[in-house]
């Protein structure tokens, strides 16, 4: 029984350090990437994504990067990328820092060798020497004879592909991270107004946060050339009604607070407004084209504004428009210019202040990103290791032929590149014979 | 005036380029080497012309060339040319120049076919593009996208000397194979371009989500440009590992090689015809 179950783990084992595996699931992965572009994914473009046939729709083909099958599949990916670095290791630590030097002549690489002869002294000392010389860290036989020797150089390359594929599982942490700490919402206000962070619209995650913010300002910048600046959002953070922080941002200058991250994306104009009702003033912010509404408390009557296009930019106008209930057509409607007051259905008195900017904000909480640019490190410097970084081994033994004199049979192993290999022996090769003379 | 020695400059490019692609064929056949080093000064001409047209324009425009598909165009024209320069000189092969120009000249003849003045002049570049990293992204790509080329050259090399020589014309003096280096130093030459932009492709994707990161607070949103960046990176990642692992030389090399640029212009030019995302003004 207990057998049995070693066989299992083994078989387990054995297929998930295969290589064949991981480059089957890498192909998987690619492919159904490939489908998630072509059929519209409800993330990027909802509309369309609800258009699609419903037997997809249920296999998750409109949602397909966040389906429970993807996510398997990367899963096993990291599995089997663990499961392989764990198997190399040892090799790795081997080649890297247990380098044996030849015994026999069968153990010098044979593909790229070379035969020097001369006298045994001089031949042994103008070995080490070049070696040195040219950088490499190399190891010695005990015996004398057949003397032998290991030479390494860049030896960390010997790492890259460890770090490269390790670094893909610290990528997968830092992205569950995100998804299992984190939350994503957005919000759309106007100038003046105040927005306790739970309130805001949330697509992923939770809020534990209790702060408010307040937009100090909003506004759409231009260059003198007529091109836009950026939009600035000039904006506070409130903790019991204290201001806390303060810090204008714009689009790819974000502000954090508190691990969470607000990000210009959005910007409309509006108007402003103060309610009066019964003496008790209140502050109100509209989004030009009736994009929002203003519902006066206690009535059932409902406020919304548009910028009025014939009028000065400067200085605009703004047209009202009052709805009573689900009425489908406005009760009253009309004109203001900046600094009048109307009087709506006797229940409250609406003045017209002037421009206010609406800003959109992304709002992120994601614990996982430091880890994800630790794993972005991690694989460029793995990459870099393995492709600028390429170690080079050589090794060589020397056979005396009468007690003084003998041959130094030299390799290299040719690695992933053959001819700068070779270079690097024909180097070492020429050094030697021209300190022999 | 810096606008009208920005055109003259294309022309220039233009000009250099097709000249060069031309007289690298004729030397090919005719084996005069004033003809190439002509070739090759016509190249360096070009490569010049492009910097010069690229620099211009952002000199007038103020940011990074990357506000419409003409300065993309322009950027990986340069990066082509510049990688297979260095090819060229490095590794001594001229007759590279017949397969890897053509590249640039059909981007190019696009330019001149498809974009009309109005869409080549500098535009305003939304607020979401002013940023550092882009030109991080647009460099790396640039090289990256550069080499996959000249990879894919000396793909398309590979496959007709191999074809060439199972016909039993073993390297004839006649052919024009002949004037390729050996296919041994193809394929290794491929594979050492793939090791040198694949770290850079690496680097590409990695600037594009920590600018996504500043700019929409997602480093990653599987946006149709960003996949099919990975699914570029996957397919070459899968020919250095066949390569090393399964012993994958030669001819299924040559394919992948050929096969991994074809993912790499359908990153470039298909998602933005025929697929809508973050990166629709790229």
């Amino acid at each position: 029984m207990v057998e049995n179950s070693k066989g299992w783990s083994d078989r387990l084992w054995g297929v998930f350090s295969s290589m064949r595996l991981g480059l089957a699931l890498l192909g998987i992965i690619a492919f159904v990437s490939g489908i998630g572009t072509v059929i519209p994914q409800t993330e990027l473009d909802p509309e369309k994504a609800k258009a699609v046939g419903q037997l997809w729709q249920a296999m998750g083909f409109t949602h397909l990067y966040n389906t429970v099958w993807f996510r398997l599949l990367l899963g096993l990916l990291c599995i089997n990328l663990v499961v392989c670095s764990i198997q190399r290791l040892g090799g790795i630590y081997h080649r890297t820092f247990k380098l044996k030097p030849p015994s026999n002549l069968a153990q010098v690489p044979q593909k790229n060798r070379t035969v020097i002869q001369g006298e045994l002294a001089p031949l042994r000392e103008s070995v080490q020497k070049v070696l040195k010389q040219k950088g490499y860290r190399f190891t010695l036989s005990d015996q004398s004879d057949p003397w032998g020797f290991i030479a390494i150089k860049r030896r960390l390359g010997n790492w890259g592909s460890f770090i490269t594929h390790l670094s893909f599982v610290v990528l997968v942490i830092g992205a569950l991270l995100g998804s299992a700490l984190g939350f994503k919402g957005y919000f759309m206000a106007g100038a003046g107004n105040t927005i306790p962070i739970q309130m805001i619209q949330i697509s992923k995650g939770q809020v534990s946060e209790t702060f408010s913010v307040r937009i100090n300002s909003a506004e759409d910048r231009m260059l003198p050339s007529g091109e836009r600046d950026n939009w600035y959002t000039d904006l506070s953070i409130l903790e019991n009604g204290q201001e806390v922080a303060r810090q204008t941002l714009s689009v790819n200058h974000p502000f954090e607070y508190q691990g969470v991250t607000f990000y210009q994306a959005n910007f409309s104009n509006g108007a402003s407004f103060t309610a009066d009702i019964n003496g008790q003033k209140t502050p109100v912010v509209l989004q030009d084209q009736g994009r929002s509404y203003y519902q006066a408390p206690g009535t059932d009557l409902y406020l919304v504004t548009a910028l009025d296009p014939s009028s000065s930019s400067q200085k605009p106008d703004v047209i009202f428009q009052v709805y009573q209930g689900n009425g489908a057509n406005p009760i009253q409607s009309g004109k203001l210019t900046s600094g009048q007051t109307i009087d709506v259905q006797g229940k409250y008195k609406l003045t017209f202040n002037g421009l206010a900017g609406f800003t959109g904000l992304q709002v992120k909480k994601d614990p996982g990103v430091a880890v994800i640019w630790l794993g972005c490190l991690l694989l460029l410097g793995g990459l870099l290791l393995s492709f600028y970084w390429q170690p080079v081994v050589i090794s060589g033994i020397i056979q005396s032929e009468n007690g003084k004199k003998g041959s130094l049979t030299v390799g290299v192993l040719s690695g992933k590149v053959t001819t700068s290999t070779r270079e690097a022996l024909e180097q070492i090769v020429s050094s030697v014979t021209k300190m022999l003379r | 005036m810096l606008e009208s020695l920005e055109t003259a400059m294309f022309y220039i490019l233009l000009m250099a380029c097709t000249l060069s692609m031309l007289l690298y064929w004729v030397w090919l056949g005719s084996k005069k080497e004033l003809i190439g080093h002509l070739a090759t000064y016509l190249t360096i001409i070009a490569v010049i012309a492009n910097t010069v047209a690229i620099i211009l324009r952002m000199i007038t425009s103020g940011h990074p060339p990357l506000s419409n598909g003409y300065e993309f165009l322009l950027t990986f024209c340069l990066g082509i040319m510049a990688v297979h320069l260095y090819a060229e000189f490095r590794y001594k092969v001229k007759s590279l120049g017949a397969f890897v120009m053509p590249i640039p000249f059909l981007l190019l003849m696009f330019i001149i076919m498809s974009m009309g003045p109005e869409e080549r002049i500098a535009q305003a570049v939304p607020p979401a593009l002013k940023s550092q990293w882009l030109t991080f992204h647009v460099i790396t790509a640039m090289f990256a996208y550069g080499a996959f080329a000249v990879s894919f050259g000396l793909g398309i090399m590979y496959l007709l000397k191999l074809n060439k020589e199972d016909h039993g014309q073993k390297s004839s003096s006649q052919g024009i194979v002949s004037r390729f280096p050996s296919l041994e130093v193809l394929d290794e030459l491929s594979y050492k371009v793939v090791g040198f932009a694949f770290p850079l492709l690496t680097l590409c994707i990695i600037t594009g989500a920590i600018w996504a990161n500043y700019a929409w607070g997602t480093y990653w949103s599987w946006d149709p440009k960003e996949t099919w960046s990975l699914i570029t990176w996957i397919i070459y990642a899968g020919y250095l590992h066949a390569r090393l692992m399964y012993g994958w030389k030669g001819r299924r090399a040559a394919w992948m090689a050929v096969f991994g640029f074809a993912a790499v212009l359908f990153t470039f030019f298909g998602v933005n015809y025929f697929l809508p995302g973050l990166h629709s003004y790229a």
